[in-house]
């Protein structure tokens, strides 16, 4: 028998907190690792822990985050055998895959075909109706006619979502509630869709109202081998900003877990795909859930999940990227305790803008089933360049009440000076009621701030 | 105390191993500091930079004063006096000072060069970008080797204005 060998050099193309986890999961496995690095972060931390860092270009993203052709480039003259790609950037841009793969070079993630297959929310809607997973409903093809589009939300009732088809990240996506806003909502999405992703196809679908947003973390090896690692409840969220996650969902029992799951399984089987994915899903009050769109990357959140199934997921997208199968199987697969991760980011409280700036002081909180993963230190500088999230503060207990205790007492724990962040919302959401009880839905946010 | 002598220092403390080390002239305190961990790493950096431009060892100068993280090696810190311009890469990719292993450099120290002259080759991703002067002068120093892997804003040359 062949013994499977893993990567001896890895680039890690992306920065913060991301590029540091990735560096992390690089040495325990004993894979040396190259940083590639803005002149804005000379100083940053993946610049230092990485064993070599290479700066590909100034701080602007486009000129060296972004910077297909110097990032291959760093990785051919420091001989990397594979790019990870972390996430944002271009964690999902079929084009960079495709280059490492002309390279090459492993992308650790997805093929190129199936970061373009899920990057199109038409086609992943199809792929979804070929798989029985249930979508909402709502036409399953782009409309550019503002009339016949108009047809479609009468005929499915309002209020209708009107979204991009190449969309992300909240943008080119309208809530519609009377006929009267169609026709104009209709033409702000499709120029938002044609701005922001270069693509002006939009989409309408029913309006789920107050639902939950919950995911499937999937991963899949190259045997065709699929297993799911339960469910994040991503509710909490600001203009379709993720805030606040947790895993398992206080909504979400053992049998619909499983439903969820398998449905997520088959979605993943139906389109061949590999590696680490996850699928994202709606869930409306009576406990019907409906297909979203599946994120080919290694999500922000993940760590939830990490701590709840005691399975590293960035290390298994390497040992899957490597060749290597799944070492479990979904019989192994536990949901031990509760976890809950809050986003702490560089924000004005009162306008919700991005607050750059210089940490003055630092210091993250500890002991008992907390877990930090953030690139700040003192004296960091937070640069407007980049996204503005300083650490991912993960809090996990034996249930979900001993993990709401230890948020809290880590949050107060929490020091960050010379900034305004987000810890002062954080404690705020986890005083509610309403979240105590774990009764809360997109729209809670909302609520809050009334 | 100059980043000059910094080096010195540092060259001779990794010479005789010291790990702990306090040296204090007037307003001026540098200490330095190794462990393991960080010797492991200075021999794995990408670029063969000279010690005390990396990060570690931890010196920290009273002089410098700010606390601030001693930044890599970056063009600002070369001694390049005023009659001089610092030709610096303009992408990754791997430097050659000649168009093929056959043809003689295109340009030694003490070749006379003016604007649009071609310097070297940073090669990436299999193109040849030729690099031209964009001053014109006497290349007083080559700060890279033949075949070296550079990165962007590494300084290459240094020409002496004319």
């Amino acid at each position: 028998m062949n013994v499977l060998k893993l990567f001896s050099k890895i680039l890690v193309a992306n920065r913060g907190e991301i590029a540091l986890r990735v560096i992390r999961a690089c040495r325990e496995l004993g894979i040396r690792t190259v940083a590639i690095f803005s002149e804005a972060d000379r100083d940053a931390l993946h610049t230092r822990f990485a064993d070599e860092g290479i700066c590909i270009g100034p701080a602007n993203p486009l000129q060296s985050y972004l910077n297909i052709p110097a990032i291959i480039s760093a990785a051919e003259v420091s001989d990397c055998e594979a790019i990870h790609p972390g996430y944002g950037f271009l964690a999902e841009n079929p084009e960079f895959a495709e280059v490492c793969e002309a390279s090459g070079i492993v992308f650790i993630g997805p093929r190129s075909e199936h970061i373009k297959l899920m990057g199109n929310k038409i086609q992943a809607r199809n792929l979804a109706v070929r798989a029985g997973v249930p979508i909402p409903p709502g036409g399953v093809e782009g409309v550019s006619d503002p009339e016949l589009a108009l047809q479609g939300a009468r005929q499915l009732g309002f209020p209708v979502i009107i979204k991009a088809a190449a969309g992300g990240g909240g943008r080119g996506i309208r809530v519609v509630h009377s006929e009267a806003s169609f026709r104009t909502s209709f033409s702000m999405a499709q120029s938002e869709a044609s701005s922001s992703f270069n693509n002006p196809e939009v989409y309408v679908e029913k309006f789920i109202e107050s639902p939950r947003h919950v995911e499937i973390q999937i991963l899949a090896d190259n045997d065709g081998k699929i297993v799911y690692l339960g469910e994040r409840d991503c509710s909490i969220q600001r203009r379709y900003q993720k805030l606040l996650e947790e895993a398992p969902s206080p909504a979400v029992g053992g049998e619909l877990r499983e439903r969820m799951g398998e449905a997520a399984a088959n979605l993943t089987r139906e389109a061949g795909y590999v590696n680490a994915g996850t699928v994202e899903f709606l869930l409306d009050k009576e406990g019907n859930f409906y297909f979203m769109e599946m994120n080919t990357r290694i999500q922000v959140e993940h760590p939830v999940t990490e701590m709840v199934t005691g399975i590293d997921l960035v290390k298994e997208q390497i040992r899957i990227s490597a060749g290597h199968p799944l070492g479990f199987g979904q019989d192994d697969i536990r949901i031990q305790g509760h976890a809950i991760e809050c986003r702490i980011n560089a924000e004005d409280p009162d306008n919700h803008r991005p607050s750059p700036g210089t940490i003055s002081f630092y210091y993250a909180p500890g002991g008992p089933g907390i877990r930090v993963d953030s690139a700040a230190f003192e004296s960091y500088y937070i640069t407007p360049h980049y996204d503005s999230m300083i650490a991912k503060l993960v809090a996990h207990g034996r249930d979900r009440e001993e993990a709401l205790a230890r948020m809290q007492r880590a949050l107060e724990e929490f020091v960050i000076e010379g900034v305004k962040t987000t810890i002062p919302l954080h404690q705020r959401i986890l005083s509610t009621m309403k979240f105590r009880k774990g009764e809360y839905g997109t729209d809670f946010l909302e609520g809050l701030n009334k | 105390m100059d980043i000059k002598e910094i080096r010195e220092i540092l060259k001779l403390l990794e010479r005789h191993g010291v790990q702990d080390f306090t040296l204090q002239r007037g307003d001026n305190k540098i200490r330095v500091r190794k462990n393991g961990f960080v010797e492991e790493r200075t021999q794995v950096r990408f670029r063969e930079v000279p010690v005390a431009e990396t990060q570690p060892p931890a010196v920290q100068t009273a002089a410098a004063g700010s606390g601030a993280p001693t930044p890599a090696l970056a063009a600002d810190q070369l001694p390049v006096g005023e009659n001089q311009f610092l030709v610096t890469s303009p992408i990754v990719g791997t430097f050659y000072r000649a168009p093929s292993p056959e043809s003689p450099p295109y340009v030694e120290v003490g070749s006379t060069v003016n604007k649009g002259k071609v310097l070297c080759i940073v090669e990436a991703m299999k193109i040849m970008n030729e690099i031209e002067c964009e001053v014109t002068g006497k290349i007083s120093a080559i700060l890279v080797e033949n075949a070296q892997p550079v990165e962007y804003s590494q300084p290459l040359f240094i020409v002496d204005l004319v």
